[in-house]
């Protein structure tokens, strides 16, 4: 009899487990009105991921009701994963197309900062080059070199823009390092490529068949970060990060001549530089492209960096106000700016900032404005 | 007892109900053996069907040109033109050269450890081999990244590339030169050489320990020494198992992913060269599936992957096939 | 024989078979390759020694009290755990063991009672379908089933991947231990007019048990290695806490079956997922410690097959008497 009991009982245990973990997949949302622990889950760009990261970690300390999680996964994931609805918010480098516009229907693109991207190289020279001479490049040799026209370090075009390197640089074939996932550094990276130079004819977009794989002589890295590691693990190679994936991890970067004729090195004043040439250019959906700029002193490869949010389809107000809280904090307070700067990337010109302020102001939950 | 009863009466209608179901719950027993079942197969069946529906809007937009080998290779998000020929290529030939470098290598261990290994060492090396088929692939991308393809694989390339990229024909396949970190198919193909040993060894001395002793001890008696009988006897006995292990192998090279996302370069590639980075199939939909830009790319994506599953369904099918001929053919004397 | 020794062999053969020189060639013959197939096996276990020895020596240096017990810092700020993978890793083997172990189990009593109808034979090919099944279709799977109906990245999703990576092995292992019971015993069980699912939990189930566990355990080592399915369901989260999600549940007053809920949907980290994706950063913190991460991974795996395989081959020696 006893036994018998303790077999009813064990099935009866195992049918709870069961359904106790079954239940919540056909009820209950995720956070249903927690005050106390909301958890808001964002993914995206790994260019701004330093950024978000450490915005998120220094953010514990302003309002610890909220746990945020941010995933770099790549523009094009943060994109497909909003629209899927499997995410709160998702961080973009990457525009969002016309078709994105209408399948996601409420969907609002706030810039938050620029970053800008940079050359990476790793180069085996031979003997010691003179230190504090980086590599220089121009649009034109950069696209040369991922469209697999300029395929040897010491290829005339690059010994030219660089003389105090002509003596070092090895007959070695270069190997391009891209991004092998969809990413909104590619597009700002193939949108300056095309418009460096007119035979870059693969276009521009998040994902991009590349004539440097097809020459053989492309390697696709996942991520800022698998791009930035698999130039330090090959060498004879150059890639495209952002900025401060080049700095934090000390990999050398190259400096470009712009559109102007000059000399530049990234920087936080050359990409301010770039943002003020276009500040004028912010369209309707608050989106503008800094690539090429024509200014002196301008970086030619940066881009805004995006966070992308439905603005009326929210139904967890809670939630939704603590998500704006937190982009209101990243985008006025003095610490948040820190961050961003130590990092790299710059913080919106004052005279887009309000503009965005008041786009946030109008995001609605249950038809009510979130932030008052 | 008399307590139990009476409990027992106290007891509502339901509970009883439910424990003289359960005294006599046979019915209900076997009705969760087949429900269990079904989800079993559901669950296959279900993996299928999705596959194949969500691949729907690639399939009518782009048609069997998808698969053809004779288009140029593209995988373009921005203009939408897709072709999966070179990542059908690229898990085809690192799964050759896989197969190549372990079948021979699968079989020296299969055959000591059945046939020549003295007893007591026989289960610990079984054991050892066995133990490379449980570290995790991420596990052995992490190694070879670091240690195995700046070791190893970049020098062998080099040295490939420079003595058999220049003859005609063949030298196509190892044009050069490798990149100085290793990735290439190449590096691809050694590791998952490495990974399918185990499977192929196991099941290969497997397949000779079930090889009844008659066979070995005719064959001695007649005079052979041990690597006649193994070489004239043995291997052409157990060949249809032997290539049942193979094929097992084989699926599991096809359909594996993350070592070689990680050592293979992840690059659209229209050289043949096994020196040259590449793409697979998995590594494709590891690296993109998740960051596909539009319908038809996500559909494109899945009908990799339904390629890819056909792939690897065709080929258990046919390795079962082999290796249940093999164990029908002499259960009965089977030594162990 | 006759395939070996042709009777139109020719005589010259036969002749050189048979004398001296033939059979010191042959002998030697055979030395030589008996000993090259052991020396092929020694080959084989260079990367298996190579492997842990390297994975041993240079993760060990990282691992620290930090790495156990702290979250991911962000990249740059030095320190910080896994502690997210470790929990998440541990969660996802919960959720996969609550689904694949009764479907797994139960399904095996209907395989190795039932092999030859048609659900058996069925059942016998999609285990044998679904062993074969590259991980990452798994992991697109899981995306489309439970990823985009919910709208969550989530521990349920990727521990349903992991539950079908699961399967094949505990069916197997399962059947294979049920079959080794004694027929005797279970039918001496029916013969005293005991039921069939009683005979199966007092008497088949208890003989076969630690099979049965170890099976599990195995299945379980080969899914806490798997990245591939994980990708796109359990996504990643390096602010995966547990007691954080529960803590903050109990505060704001939820129900045990609301915070279970929550932790079910919550996106979540692995080791093995972990270790990809510090693998692939440049950051040197970063590798060290996917170095560390391996170490952890690699060390659960290996201990738990040798336990489970030595655990294996004793019982099975057992049952077979």
């Amino acid at each position: 009899m006893h036994s018998n009991r303790l077999t009813i009982v064990s099935i009866l245990a195992i049918a709870a487990i069961l359904l106790a973990a079954c239940a919540p997949s056909t009820g209950t949302p995720a956070g249903t009105s927690a005050p106390a622990s909301v958890q808001i889950n964002g993914a995206g760009s790994t260019f701004a991921q330093p950024v978000y990261d450490a915005w998120i970690y220094a953010y514990q300390s302003v309002d610890p009701s909220v746990t945020l999680n941010y995933q770099g996964t790549g523009s094009g994931a943060g994109i497909t994963a909003i629209l899927d609805n499997t995410i709160d918010f998702a961080g973009s480098d990457a525009l969002l197309t016309a078709a994105q516009y209408t399948q996601g229907k409420d969907l609002q693109m706030y810039p938050i900062m620029a970053g800008a991207i940079v050359p990476i190289y790793n180069i085996t020279f031979n003997g010691t080059p003179p230190a504090n001479k980086p590599l220089i490049l121009n649009g034109k040799t950069l696209a040369g070199i991922y469209n697999a026209t300029i395929t040897m370090w010491n290829d005339p075009a690059i010994l030219a823009l660089n003389p105090d390197l002509a003596s070092f640089l090895p007959a070695a074939k270069i190997t391009a390092v891209h991004r092998s996932d969809g990413s909104g550094t590619t597009q700002l990276f193939t949108l300056a490529l095309s418009a460096f130079s007119s035979s870059w004819t693969a276009g521009s977009g998040t994902s991009i068949q590349w004539p440097v794989d097809t020459a053989g002589n492309g390697i696709g890295g996942k991520g800022n970060p698998g791009v930035a590691a698999a130039v330090q693990n090959t060498p004879n190679s150059i890639g495209y990060v952002e900025f401060s994936y080049a700095i934090s991890n000390k990999i050398a970067f190259a400096s470009m001549i712009n559109q102007a004729g000059i000399l530049v090195v990234a920087s936080a004043d050359t990409l301010a530089s770039a943002m003020n040439d276009f500040a004028t250019n912010f369209n309707d959906k608050l989106t503008n492209t800094i690539v090429d700029a024509p200014g002196q002193t301008s970086w030619p490869i940066a881009g805004y960096t995006y966070i992308i949010l439905h603005t009326s389809s929210s139904t967890d107000c809670t939630k939704e106000l603590k998500l704006l809280q937190f982009i209101n904090w990243a985008l006025t307070s003095p610490t948040a700016a820190q961050i961003a700067t130590n990092l790299g990337f710059a913080t919106l010109p004052g005279s887009v900032q309000p503009t965005v302020l008041t786009a946030l102001g109008q995001v609605t939950c249950n038809g009510q404005p979130v932030l008052k | 007892m008399q307590k139990a009863i009476s409990k027992q009466h106290n007891k509502p209608a339901f509970i009883r109900k439910f424990q003289s179901a359960l005294e006599h719950g046979d019915r209900v027993w076997i009705g969760l053996n087949i429900a269990m079942s079904v989800i079993v197969v559901a669950i296959m069946v279900l993996i299928g069907i999705l596959l194949w529906n969500q691949s729907a809007v690639s399939r009518q937009q782009i048609g069997l040109s998808f698969l053809s080998p004779f288009a140029a290779p593209t995988w373009d998000p921005v203009n939408n033109t897709y072709n999966t020929w070179s990542f059908i290529y690229g898990t085809l030939i690192t799964s050759l050269v896989a197969i190549v470098i372990a079948v021979p290598l699968s079989i020296g261990i299969a055959i000591f450890l059945s046939e020549l290994c003295p007893p007591w060492l026989r289960a610990p090396l079984s054991m050892l081999v066995e133990l490379l088929s449980a570290i995790p692939s991420v596990v052995y991308g992490l190694w070879g990244i670091f240690v195995f393809l700046p070791a190893v694989i970049t020098p062998v390339g080099i040295f490939l590339g420079d003595a058999l990229g220049s003859i005609p024909l063949l030298g196509g396949f190892f044009a050069g030169p490798i990149a100085a970190s290793g990735s290439s198919r190449l590096a691809a193909g050694i590791i998952l050489a490495i990974m399918i040993i185990p499977t192929i060894a196991a099941v290969s001395r497997d397949v000779f320990l079930a090889i009844p002793s008659s066979q070995r001890e005719a064959s001695l008696a007649l005079g052979a020494t041990r690597w006649e009988t193994i070489g004239r006897v043995l291997v052409p006995y157990g060949t249809s198992g032997i290539l049942g292990a193979v094929i097992l192998g084989l699926g599991r090279a096809l359909g594996e992913t993350m070592a070689v996302t990680m050592v293979i370069g992840n690059s659209l590639n229209s050289s043949i060269s096994l020196l040259k980075p590449g793409y697979t199939m998995s590594s494709l939909i590891a690296n993109q599936f998740a960051e596909s830009v539009n319908a038809l790319n996500t559909s494109a994506l899945i009908e990799v992957a339904l390629v890819l599953f056909l792939m690897t369904l065709a080929l258990n099918i046919i390795a079962r096939l082999l290796v249940w001929r093999v164990s029908r053919r002499f259960p009965a004397e089977a030594r162990t | 024989m006759a395939a070996m020794f042709p009777a139109a062999a020719s005589t010259k053969k036969a002749k050189y078979i048979s004398s001296r020189k033939g059979f010191v060639r042959r002998r030697s013959v055979n030395a030589l390759m008996l000993v090259l197939t052991g020396a092929v096996t020694l080959l084989a276990l260079i990367p298996l020694f190579w492997i842990i020895g390297y994975v041993l020596l240079k993760g060990g240096q990282y691992i620290n009290i930090d790495f156990f017990t702290q979250l991911p810092r962000p990249a740059g700020i030095p320190g910080g755990g896994v502690l997210n993978a470790i929990e998440g890793t541990i969660m996802l083997t919960i959720v996969a063991g609550v689904i694949a172990i009764p479907i797994g189990s139960l399904s095996a009593f209907y395989a190795a009672y039932h092999p030859n109808t048609p659900l058996g034979i069925a059942l016998r090919f999609g285990t044998d379908v679904l062993a074969g099944i590259p991980s990452i279709v798994v992991g697109i799977f899981g995306y489309a089933l439970v990823v985009r109906p919910t709208g969550h990245f989530s521990l349920l999703a990727g521990g349903i991947a992991m539950a079908i990576i699961m399967l094949p092995t505990t069916i197997r292992t399962t059947e294979e231990m049920i079959k080794l019971v004694p027929t005797n015993l279970r039918e001496g069980s029916l013969a005293l007019g005991s039921s069939e699912w009683k005979t199966a939990f007092k008497v088949t189930f208890p003989a076969a048990l630690s099979g049965i566990v170890t099976g599990f355990l195995l299945s379980l080592a080969r899914a806490s290695g798997e990245t591939a399915p994980l990708l796109f369901t359990a996504l990643g989260n390096t602010n995966f806490d547990i007691a954080r999600l529960i803590n903050g549940g109990i505060a704001s007053g939820q129900s045990v079956i609301a915070i279970i809920g929550n932790i079910l949907l919550q996106p979540t980290d692995s080791l093995a997922l972990t270790l990809f994706k510090y693998s692939q950063d440049p950051s040197i913190d970063r590798i060290n410690q996917s170095w560390a991460v391996a170490f952890v991974l690699l060390l659960l795996i290996l201990v738990i097959n040798i336990i489970a395989r030595a655990w294996v081959e004793s019982r099975a020696a057992k049952l077979r008497g």
